[in-house]
């Protein structure tokens, strides 16, 4: 038998990090997805163990300042996206740049620099993975997710949907619930 | 997690298919290690040892002797050790049935092998970037599905 | 029905005869009755005469006997008194028969008695005035007023006898007239029942003429029809038997003989004689077939081989079922066919479908092998003339570029080639799963599909809402996507491509396009193109596969990409069909059957 299951990563990343910060007993302040606050010096040997038991679990500590900002740039559109009360209407650009206090050309060459990749596509891979999420989990259905996710029109999002997969939204529905009735069958 | 270099393997029993996709990551300057494995069986031998490090992309011929792509995707996903890596299958092609068995069976990337040498680059460092991404951004892998 | 019709028709008679039987039972009834009655009234008047007789010989012994007496007492000779007490006697024998006679009349009983009062008073005053004759006193008053009662009495009797003698009379007339009714009602009551009887004879002769004549017409039409099978046998191929089950006795028809290969009735029928030719193998079946049916009543269709005296091999099917006679003899009447040729056209039938679904299965798998296995070799080729140019490329003479230029030319127009007769095969492969499908879905996928060209072009494309339907969805979806490229492909340089998709449900006896359907309604989806369009003539044509209206150069059309349409739409049990017109369009009419 299995079970599917529907992550708050948001929790889940929160749990483990006062997990292995009580770990370490290292006093400590959660700001956000990503960000930790740490409330007394910490020892060169304690960040040596903290950044190891972190790892186990596929966490790092960026290090940089221009890093520590694309995580923030990268914590904004998620909670962008993902963050029911948002207004998806607004620019992306404004959002961000308000949000982080930077101009938004200057955000946007420092993603490009340290990721390689652009704001505009990260953005899209988050909108098209909650729209994945919303396809298996909720019975909300096409029409009904482009409306959620502020598209301007459902072919919009399918056209978008099936450049970055290269499958439409359709099939891909299609092979994730026979992925589940295949795992089902089996008795595990 | 090893962070210096993204470690791929591609088991493929075509000597120049082999050739291209060594070259393209050559060309592409990205750090990776490529290994290459000429048939399933070997494929499977070098993953079902403990010693070995396993990929972060195995990319899977589905014709190959010995032991075919399907054979070895069956059997990755069946393993607790394996399952986690994302297999992209690079095959000269499939009708879209086929490309829907196989994202069924737990393919995440599948590669119609391109005609030209720079679209096989594209493609090779699409795949490193997007499987990079959900390495490093909270996405659902259990999600990640991909056809190029 | 015709049972039904005997059944009446017998009860019919039967009541008839039971009829005709009471009319002569109540004919002889009454008959009996009448000659009785009539007997009986001629005893009647005898009586009434005797009893006349009687009254008038009283009467006149009494006169005899008074005149005696007067002349008695005139002479007093003695000899005068004998008629007198012979005359006793004689009276008292006449009351005694007349008392016989009269018994059954209470009012002449009466008559009778005072009668005999009166004689017995003048018998008691004649033997008182003889006393006085005696004595010689037949002066005195006494005497006289003794004659004188004398004389009234025989005048009371003489008036009684007249009473009475009337009223036998009045009685016999009564009876006569009584009589004479009913002798005259007789005749009447006689020649009406005979009539009666006679009509309803009349009409049971009717009735059996007339089932005669049926009968008869039913031989005949027996008689016809024992002739039509007999030749509906020979034409047919079959024969028919019967078995007395009672006395284990077989009847073949003759034809069953000519199966056999013989001669009608040129041996006996029997069991052991036709086993002799049932084929060695299949013995123990028929035989256990035969048995079963003796008590199951009814043969299952049972099939089975025989050998004839010429050794040639043929296939027989029996079928048998239990028959009782009207006197409860159970038969089985059977049908045996030979089914030879049936069976052999099956067999070669069977034999051609399965060498031709060989050569298909052959053909699709060389076809699905070659354009497969040749994608590979093209592949490297294009990818190795890929990495020529990028790398020796600037090497190159000004005519070593051409040449790579025509190789890679030539390779792609191969790819092309390739990968549509993948298509192709593709869409031949049978094992293809039927599910219900939204088309709208499948539509949105395949504009997906021609996506680029779509934004390209800058075409405008309108679609109607599309139904659901059990169909094959990749090949639906491809099907959509190769009418838009179509459309796409063929579409006029310096004008907006406009494609319209149009939708109706349509009924295949309304639609020409659909009379000779199998199923009665069907989706029309049409696909309308404001194109190059096409000459109507090779409206047909131009589903053909490799069948290209266009020069290469022109347009880069393979001529596969319709054959694959009609070839989708073929497995949908659907229809498709092509209309043009040059510089104004083309459209593309798909019938899909409404499950």
């Amino acid at each position: 038998m299995k079970l599917f299951l529907k992550f708050d990563f948001n929790t889940v990343s929160k749990k483990v990090l006062e997990s292995k910060f009580n770990e370490l007993n290292l006093e400590y302040k959660i700001l956000g997805f990503g960000e930790v606050e740490l409330l007394k010096k910490i020892e060169p040997e304690e960040y040596l163990a903290l950044n190891e038991s972190l790892n186990d679990y596929g966490i790092e500590i960026v290090e940089s300042q221009k890093g520590i900002l694309v995580q923030k740039i990268k914590d904004a559109i998620i909670n962008m996206v993902f963050n029911e009360d948002t207004d998806l209407k607004v620019k992306s650009s404004v959002y961000l740049s308000e949000k982080l206090g930077h101009s938004y050309g200057y955000l946007s060459n420092l993603f490009s620099e340290i990721t390689y990749s652009s704001i505009e596509n990260f953005i899209i891979i988050q909108k098209i993975e909650y729209s994945k999420q919303l396809l298996l989990n909720t019975e909300l259905n096409l029409t009904e997710i482009a409306f959620k996710l502020n598209y301007s029109s459902v072919a919009h999002l399918s056209t978008q949907f099936k450049n970055t997969t290269g499958i439409t939204p359709s099939a891909f529905q299609r092979i994730i619930f026979k992925r589940r009735e295949i795992a089902q069958k089996k008795p595990n | 997690m090893h962070t210096d270099y993204i470690h791929i393997i591609l088991a493929d029993d075509d000597e120049d298919d082999i050739l291209f996709f060594t070259d393209a990551f050559d060309e592409l300057k990205i750090n990776t290690r490529v290994n290459t494995f000429n048939d399933g069986e070997e494929l499977m031998n070098y993953l079902n040892d403990d010693e070995s490090l396993m990929p972060d992309v195995l990319f899977l011929d589905l014709n190959m002797p010995k032991k075919t792509g399907i054979e070895c995707l069956r059997e990755i996903k069946t393993s607790d050790k394996m399952s986690g890596i994302a297999i992209a299958i690079y095959s000269t092609s499939a009708s879209e049935e086929d490309i829907e068995k196989t994202f069924v069976l737990g393919a995440n990337i599948y590669i119609k092998k391109p005609n030209d040498f720079k679209k096989l680059k594209k493609v090779l460092s699409e795949v490193v970037s997007i499987n990079w991404q959900y390495h490093t951004n909270a996405l659902n892998k259990d999600n990640f599905l991909l056809r190029l | 029905m015709k049972k039904k019709y005997l059944v009446q028709s017998t009860s019919f008679l039967r009541f008839i005869l039971l009829l005709s039987l009471f009319v002569i039972l109540v004919i002889g009834g009454f008959t009996y009755r009448h000659i009785s009655n009539l007997t009986d009234s001629t005893e009647v008047v005898i009586k009434t005469y005797k009893v006349n007789v009687e009254l008038e010989q009283i009467v006149s012994y009494l006169r005899d006997a008074e005149s005696g007496y007067r002349n008695y007492i005139a002479t007093k000779d003695t000899f005068y008194l004998k008629p007198y007490l012979n005359t006793y006697k004689k009276v008292n024998n006449s009351f005694l028969r007349l008392k016989g006679l009269i018994e059954v009349n209470s009012e002449q009983q009466e008559n009778l008695k005072v009668l005999k009062i009166l004689t017995d008073s003048l018998f008691s005053n004649f033997s008182k005035t003889n006393v006085f004759v005696k004595n010689d006193e037949t002066n005195t008053e006494a005497f006289k007023t003794l004659y004188f009662k004398e004389k009234i009495i025989i005048d009371s009797i003489r008036r009684q006898s007249t009473v009475m003698f009337e009223l036998e009379n009045k009685l016999l007339n009564i009876r006569q007239k009584e009589n004479q009714s009913d002798l005259q009602f007789t005749p009447l009551f006689f020649y009406s029942v005979l009539l009666a009887t006679l009509i309803l004879i009349i009409i049971a002769y009717n009735k059996i003429s007339n089932d005669l004549k049926n009968i008869k017409a039913k031989n005949d039409q027996l008689l016809i029809f024992k002739e039509s099978t007999n030749q509906s046998e020979i034409i047919g191929n079959h024969g028919n038997w019967i078995w007395h089950i009672d006395s284990n006795k077989f009847a073949y028809s003759d034809n069953l003989y000519r199966l056999l290969g013989k001669d009608p009735q040129s041996f006996e029928a029997t069991f052991d004689n036709f086993l002799k030719f049932v084929h060695p193998e299949d013995v123990d079946k028929f035989a256990e077939d035969l048995d079963k049916m003796i008590d199951v009543e009814e043969l299952p269709v049972t099939n089975y081989r025989i050998i004839q005296k010429n050794g040639s091999i043929k296939y027989l099917k029996a079928y048998a079922k239990a028959f009782y006679s009207v006197d409860g003899q159970k038969r089985l009447i059977g049908n045996t066919s030979d089914i030879t040729d049936e069976i052999e056209s099956i067999l070669t039938l069977e034999e051609h479908n399965l060498e031709l679904e060989r050569n298909n299965k052959e053909l699709s798998a060389f076809n699905y092998a070659a354009s497969h296995d040749l994608q590979e070799p093209l592949r490297k080729i294009q990818t190795f003339i890929s990495r020529l140019e990028e790398k020796e490329g600037a090497k190159f003479s000004d005519s070593g570029r051409l040449y790579l230029e025509r190789i890679k030319s030539a390779a792609a127009r191969m790819r092309l080639l390739i990968d549509d007769l993948l298509q192709f095969s593709r869409t031949n492969k049978p094992d293809k799963e039927f599910v219900s499908a939204d088309l709208n879905d499948l539509f949105e996928n395949a504009k997906q599909d021609v996506a680029e060209i779509i934004s390209e072009k800058k075409t405008k494309i309108t679609c109607d809402n599309l139904p659901k339907a059990t169909v094959i969805e990749f090949q639906i979806q491809q099907l959509f996507s190769n009418l838009l490229s179509n459309s796409l492909k063929y579409s006029k340089e310096e004008t907006v491509p406009i494609i319209k998709i149009n939708y109706t449900k349509v009924k295949a006896n309304d639609t020409p396009d659909l009379l000779k359907a199998s199923k009665s309604f069907y989706h029309k989806i049409t696909f309308t193109d404001n194109g190059i369009g096409f000459d109507q003539k090779y409206a047909e044509k131009i589903f053909e596969l490799f069948n290209r209206l266009h020069n290469k150069k022109e347009y880069s059309g393979t001529g596969v990409g319709l054959s694959i349409c009609k070839k989708i739409v073929d497995n949908h049990k659907g229809y498709i069909f092509a209309k043009g017109e040059i510089n104004v369009g083309s459209v593309f009419t798909v019938y899909l059957p409404v499950n």
